[in-house]
């Protein structure tokens, strides 16, 4: 403790009185008024209650920013946790759509495969429709040419020649011939277009 | 009441509120505040060096995790009873309580744990009761919740 002389007694009561200036902070605590010095000890007392009222409130203040701080603190938490939920849920969307891009692709091969196949399917049995048209055709040709190309024989070797049967043995022999040539382009052009429209 | 505390925390904020609750607890003549542990470390250090001095604290308030220091709370408390041997009275004041933490704390020597909170005048004034205890190393380990 302090006892301070008479000169710095007198000047700090001077300066309280007209300047309303008080000694403060923890030098407060070693300072002491001299034995029966009422009015230096009074002004201790009103120095420690201003030093007191100003640290409560200080206090107070530092206390609720403290509090606030806190606060923003876990928002802030908050925030980042949600911001974290977030970024899953955004994975997850972005993966799910990735899966349904896959699924969609998938599907998509799968009917291009179907279409191919059942073009496969009609190309096979046109070509089956044609060649048995050809078959028959060759058939009918071929069964015409032989009937009458026996019945001209026929006729030669009995020796009952008929101008009528040499004339149309030979109109219809022409006549086989030009229509099979016929048949065979068209069965050609047929298979020309189709492949035209597949390329 | 104590000559001089040392207090050790990141949060200069806390600084504020440890130095006006120690002030209006009449608890000390004078603090002094560090923001990191290796502050303090070299402090002890020099002290040990330099042998006693009068400005050496007699009293140690430690965070227990002090963000921007190599090393916590703890280990602090460890350096300065084992390698800096200064036998002042020093423990951890900190929002955690976490019983492990406590039980490493009472390892190393520290021979109190203050819990943080917003009320932390009631537990230093308890603290203050039971201070000479401390000195005299006849109080056993407390934790002021």
């Amino acid at each position: 403790m302090i006892e301070i002389t008479e000169h710095t007694r007198n000047v700090l009561l001077e300066v309280a009185k007209k300047k309303k200036i008080y000694v403060e902070g923890n030098f407060l605590k070693i300072l002491k008024a001299p034995p029966g010095d009422v009015e230096f000890s009074n002004y201790l007392k009103v120095c420690k209650e201003k030093d007191s009222n100003a640290r409560k409130k200080r206090l107070d203040v530092t206390k609720q920013v403290q509090a606030q701080n806190k606060e923003l603190e876990q928002a802030a938490e908050q925030n980042e946790t949600l911001m974290f939920d977030l970024k899953i849920a955004l994975d997850q969307a972005e993966k799910a759509k990735e899966e349904a891009e896959k699924s969609k692709a998938e599907a998509e091969k799968l009917r291009d495969d179907a279409v191919e196949d059942l073009e496969t399917l009609q190309k096979k049995s046109q070509f089956e429709l044609v060649g048995r048209i050809v078959k028959i055709a060759l058939i009918v040709i071929l069964g015409v040419g032989v009937i009458t190309t026996l019945l001209f024989a026929y006729t030669l070797i009995s020796g009952q020649e008929n101008p009528i049967l040499e004339s149309t043995w030979s109109n219809l022999f022409g006549i086989l011939l030009t229509n099979s040539f016929s048949i065979v382009g068209t069965i050609m052009g047929v298979k020309y277009a189709t492949g035209d429209k597949e390329s | 009441m104590i000559d001089s505390i040392l207090l050790v925390d990141d949060e200069d904020l806390f600084h504020l509120v440890f130095e006006d609750a120690c002030s209006l607890l009449d608890m000390t003549l004078s603090l002094e505040a560090l923001n990191s542990s290796d502050e303090a470390e070299k402090l002890f250090k020099q002290w040990f060096i330099e042998g006693p001095v009068e400005d050496r604290p007699q009293c140690v308030f430690v965070d227990l995790n002090i963000i921007g220091s190599s090393f916590d709370g703890i280990e602090l408390i460890r350096k300065i009873n084992y390698e800096y041997g200064n036998g002042v009275v020093i423990g951890i004041i900190s929002s955690s309580d976490d019983s492990q933490e406590i039980e490493k704390a009472k390892e190393v020597g520290a021979q109190f744990w203050i819990i943080k909170s917003d009320e932390i005048e009631p537990r230093l004034e308890e603290f203050l009761k039971d201070y000479n205890n401390y000195v005299n190393k006849t109080q056993s380990f407390k934790v002021y919740k």
